[in-house]
């Protein structure tokens, strides 16, 4: 009974299809703007066309006089609420006032000014074109460069630092710097990117009954959004109800409401009516806190064994106006040291405020430090002249040297990242691909392999709302199981790889569980997709709670029955007594009895079928561990890179589901190939967003994606379960193992371009003999 | 993205279709298969008060074959022209330029004349126009003319089309059986526009080249015709070519730009390295076959 769940069990490690495909594949799924609600209006903002300046005249007369428009609203019609916008923390943002609509000032291009509300799109639109705005208009701060020599984003502040984040003082730093053998040093510019989220934000706000309000939005957290809406209104969060049933994506860029979302509850509130607003893909894509835009330069310093002695970051990232949160890289610097083994540690980061739209997370928000990190490794091991895998493994944690704690204090235990390597390895044959790159190179064609090694610090635990999850399972008079869970699901899965850890602790079918995870009232707060953590904190929540079911089922056969508690098991929801087939009864009859015949109940016992658990995991960090492999060749003709193979070998302790995990991996992996090979959020030197659509905005296409060869090892963490999380290693590993095998194949023509993406225009440049001046 | 009002026709006929146009003035807009014009509305880039639907035109339907030469319909749907054996055994060119245009989905609505019309430079059907000699022919309330592909381009979605014409045709003359179909495309992902795309048809006649036509792609404002080249390859013996110097000729008569997918260096680069690797090729296989 108490034994951790480890292996495969009978739903436990199972590729159980997904409960929620049927619907979601024939076009059953319930997504923000399949909510329909009688009177309904629809909002379109009215967003400045300019990227920085001061509005010297608005006149609205005109939109307002188009018929069906019922109002067209500025900041101060909003000024009777609060509408402040909180952060995933439901604390302040930490950097600018942010409120839905703009004042006086407007600070980039699609800055909202005013919103028309109106009886359909079309007309709200059509309003929206008519709205007449004169602006002074300023030069715009684009990049951080801009920001660090340009006048003030924001005033009242002494500078366009928004925030910073340092590691404590070590004045011997330098000295180990200047006296080690070896030292490299390499910078690294990552282009912003858009969230490209399937479904774009949205959200109907409709005030019901007396001072309520309930809010169909496109969120990872229905607590999350519910308590920031309250917040944001100053209303008690148990009369915000918010109801998400399907989400196409979140990423981040849904884990609190924003300005939009506010402006438009606002406006529901204001006109007493339903009102409905859903960002278009323009919107999605020019105004919709993109991602990522920062740049890091990183030194290290190594010994003549090259080990490594000192690791060095300088990070800068470019805020926008109106960030979700400041990022001066605290995750960063928090995870930058990795698996590794690093004596001395300096991390510099700053997060600057520019005339763009403000910067929003987005899956694994810190992932440029592997990319940094692990794209060093190589040119360092390059230099030195050993093989890339030797140089990690001379520097990853060993066995024996774990637990310890990382420079920023990080409990680092129970990794595998050796075994991930090693794993990974026995799959791809190094030399055989060194003999055949080499042939390959006699006839022009470059081939190239990149390694890479992490681990992902799952589960974040200690910093509110992300501290525990919330299960409670019943089961219906009718012997069916019931599970209100406080997660979030935006395409993860979570119906059914929850249903599956129900239905094996419970011992039933898992097609007789269902889970609900969509409306704020019915379930316990918890802080929904965020950080890689529902399988492990709500999966503990889970087993925990289910264990008190099935204690219970267990105790009131026993007594009906007339058994042993301990000779009683449950089996395909039939709850059976050892060696007594005759016994048996259904879970329905169990149920029954439960909540239909009390004196049959053991002495005290309540009525009904259900239990409920909080859970919060062991560890600050629940960490995976993973290495993966590439193999490339970029062509010579056209720059364009071919993934060739792609071998992941990771370790997400117990799985699960492995088609889903894969699944994870795969969908991350290809979110970095994105952003390794395509994706780029272009900004003109006015501030205009220039990739505006999907034909500009290089998404990868299903051509680009290699067929994953996927190795599995299950180290039991040392939770409830002994799950880890899977949700962000793809996007963070994917991109410094095909970054990697790029560099290698480039090798003949020297060093990559140290801006991403690596286009075709870029490489081609760097293969030609005499680059054109 | 919805877009501006305007006012919706449906003409039954080329006639009813033309008068539309007449009375439209230059504020009207043709909706053929709607693959571009969509979303130009939707993103309000477009804003024509007047939108003929011609979807609804018998006439505009089809393709046919003439006296030495086939005749599109304009309204002829990209999958239909691409699935059609009788273009496929005379035109074998327009058909693998069609097998690159957009995606399935697209190619559904997506329509022959529409993407003529249109002049996006990084089409494929432009420029196939271009190369093979076709012809376009429109009509007004005024008449009627025909005008070769090579001087209906004028700039970027720009053609020398009236506002109050209407395309009603376009004419691709036959190729002698055996003619060879130069194609090569570059395209980050399929279904894209091109980075750099050449196409074209030679034919040999006693080992010699006899009749070709060349047109790039995604090389300048608009579909370019490789001149120059194409008069250089003239009566030539393929084996007696140096081809890297004829595709410097043929790049040098483009007029690449840059944009978000590739610099205008990278397209003439990678522009000569197709076109010497990609006419040697398809001499090649077709003196195989």
């Amino acid at each position: 009974m108490n034994a951790p769940i480890s292996g495969a069990g009978r739903y436990i490690g199972q590729r159980v299809l997904r409960k929620e495909d049927l619907r979601l594949l024939t076009g059953r799924g319930q997504f923000v703007d399949d909510i329909s609600i009688p009177g309904v209006l629809h909002v379109a903002y009215i967003r400045s066309q300019i990227a920085r300046g001061r509005i010297t005249s608005m006149d609205l007369d005109a939109a307002r006089a188009v018929p069906g428009v019922h109002a067209v609203l500025t900041a101060a019609d909003l000024g009777v609420f609060t509408t402040k916008i909180w952060s995933m923390h439901l604390t302040e943002v930490g950097g600018p006032l942010t409120r839905p609509l703009s004042n006086e000032n407007v600070r980039y291009v699609g800055d909202p000014v005013a919103m028309v509300v109106a009886e359909s799109r079309y007309i709200a639109e059509d309003a929206a074109a008519l709205a007449w705005i004169e602006y002074e208009e300023e030069d715009p701060l684009i990049t951080v460069e801009d920001a660090m020599n340009g006048p003030l984003v924001h005033p009242g502040t002494d500078n366009n630092i928004v925030r910073e984040v340092q590691t404590p003082p070590n004045p011997e730093f330098d000295n180990i710097v200047a006296s080690a053998a070896h030292v490299m040093t390499s910078t690294l510019r990552h282009q912003r990117i858009a969230q490209s989220t399937m479904e774009a934000r949205g959200v109907v706000s409709n005030p019901t009954g007396m001072g309520e309000l309930t809010v169909h939005i496109g969120c990872q957290s229905t607590h999350i959004a519910s308590a920031a809406i309250a917040m944001a209104f100053d209303l008690p969060e148990n009369k915000v109800r918010v109801v998400a049933k399907d989400v196409g994506g979140g990423f981040g860029l849904k884990a609190q409401p924003w300005r939009e979302e506010i402006g438009a509850i606002a406006a529901s509130l204001l006109l007493r009516r339903p009102v409905k607003w859903i960002e278009d893909r323009l919107e999605a894509l020019t105004t919709s806190c993109p991602a990522r835009e920062s740049d890091i330069t990183t030194t290290m310093a190594f010994d003549k064994d090259a080990k490594l002695l000192a690791l060095d970051c300088v990070y800068n990232s470019n805020n926008g106006a109106y960030p979700h949160m400041p990022d001066a890289g605290m995750p960063v610097m928090m995870f930058m040291p990795g698996p590794y083994r690093i004596p001395a540690y300096r991390f510099v980061g700053k997060a600057w405020l520019t005339n763009t739209v403000g910067l929003g997370g987005y899956r694994a928000p810190w992932a440029i430090e592997s990319l940094a990190r692990e794209s060093l490794f190589d040119k360092a091991a390059r230099q030195i002249g050993i093989d890339p895998v030797e140089i990690r493994r001379r520097n990853l944690l060993t066995a024996s040297e774990v637990p310890t704690r990382n420079p920023l204090g990080i409990e680092i235990d129970n990794i595998t990242p050796i075994e991930c390597l090693d794993n990974l390895l026995t799959k791809i044959d190094v030399p055989a691909f060194r003999a055949e790159q080499a042939e390959a190179r006699k006839q022009g064609r470059y081939m190239g392999l990149g390694i890479a090694t992490y681990i992902e610090p799952t589960a974040a635990n200690g910093v509110f709302p992300l501290l525990s999850d919330h299960a409670q399972i019943r089961i219906d008079h009718a012997g069916k199981v019931i599970a209100n869970l406080s997660t979030h699901s935006q395409g993860q899965g979570i119906e059914t790889t929850h249903a599956q850890i129900i239905a094996e602790q419970l011992g039933v079918n898992v097609d007789d569980v269902t889970i609900y995870q969509d409306d704020s009232t019915r379930s316990g707060f918890g802080p929904g997709g965020a950080g890689s953590r529902q399988a492990v904190v709500a999966g503990g929540a889970i087993i925990r709670a289910a264990r008190l079911l099935t204690e219970k089922i267990k105790a009131i056969a026993a007594h009906a029955l007339n058994a042993n508690p301990d000779d009683v098991t449950i089996e395909d929801g039939m709850v059976k007594v050892a060696g007594a087939e005759a016994m048996s009864r259904s879970l329905k009859e169990i149920a029954m009895l439960a909540y239909g015949d009390p004196k049959r109940l053991p002495p005290g016992m309540e009525g009904g079928l259900d239990a409920q658990y909080r859970y919060t995991a062991p560890r600050m960090f629940t960490h995976a561990s993973a290495a993966h492999a590439c193999v490339v060749e970029v062509d010579a003709e056209t720059g364009f890179v071919n993934i060739k193979r792609w071998i992941s070998s990771e370790d997400c302790g117990v799985q699960i589901n492995p088609a889903i995990v894969e699944g994870q991996i795969a969908g991350g992996v290809t979110q970095a190939i994105g952003v390794v090979l395509h994706e780029e959020f272009t900004i003109d030197s006015r501030g205009n967003p220039t990739a505006v659509t999907f034909k500009d905005y290089h998404l990868p296409a299903i051509s680009d994606v290699p067929t994953f060869e996927y190795t599995h090892i299950t180290t039991p963490a040392d939770n409830e379960g002994g799950f880890r999380g899977v949700g962000e290693g793809g996007i963070i590993i994917g991109g410094p193992t095909l970054l990697n095998a790029i560099a290698d194949a480039m090798l003949p023509f020297g060093d990559l371009p140290d801006d991403l993406p690596m286009s075709p225009t870029k490489l081609h440049k760097l293969m030609q003999p005499n680059p054109p001046a | 993205m919805k877009p501006a009002p305007f006012d919706y026709v449906v003409p039954a006929t080329i006639e009813e279709a033309l008068e539309h146009l007449d009375r439209g003035a230059g504020d009207a807009t043709i909706l053929a298969g709607g693959q571009t014009l969509m979303p130009l509305l939707a993103l309000r880039m477009s804003t024509p008060g007047i939108i003929i639907d011609i979807n609804r035109i018998p006439e505009l339907q089809g393709l046919s074959r003439g006296e030495g030469a086939t005749r599109m319909a304009p309204m002829t749907r990209q999958n239909v022209a691409l699935a059609s054996s009788d273009l496929a055994t005379a035109l074998p060119m327009l058909t693998r330029a069609l097998s690159h245009v957009g995606h399935f989905q697209t190619r559904n609505r997506g329509t022959v004349g529409g993407s003529i019309s249109l002049g996006e430079p990084a089409a494929e059907l432009p420029a196939t126009a271009v190369a093979l000699g076709a012809e376009i022919e429109a009509h007004s309330l005024n008449g009627s003319r025909r005008i070769p592909a090579e001087e209906f381009y004028i700039g970027p979605y720009a053609t020398v089309l009236e506002p109050d014409e209407l395309v009603t045709a376009i004419h691709f003359p036959d190729w002698a059986k055996g003619s060879i179909t130069v194609f090569h495309e570059v395209a980050r992902r399929p279904g894209d526009f091109a980075l750099v795309g050449l196409v074209g048809a030679i034919t040999l006649d006693q080992g010699r080249i006899a009749r070709v036509g060349l047109a790039w792609f995604g090389m300048g404002p608009t579909p370019i015709k490789s001149a120059q080249a194409e008069a250089a390859l003239m009566g030539q013996d393929p084996a007696s070519i140096d081809w890297k110097e004829l595709a410097a000729m043929a790049v040098s008569e483009t007029d690449p730009f840059e944009d978000h997918s590739a610099s205008a260096d990278y397209r003439r680069s990678v522009g000569r390295s197709i076109f010497a690797r990609t006419l040697p090729g398809a001499l090649n296989q077709g003196a195989k076959a």
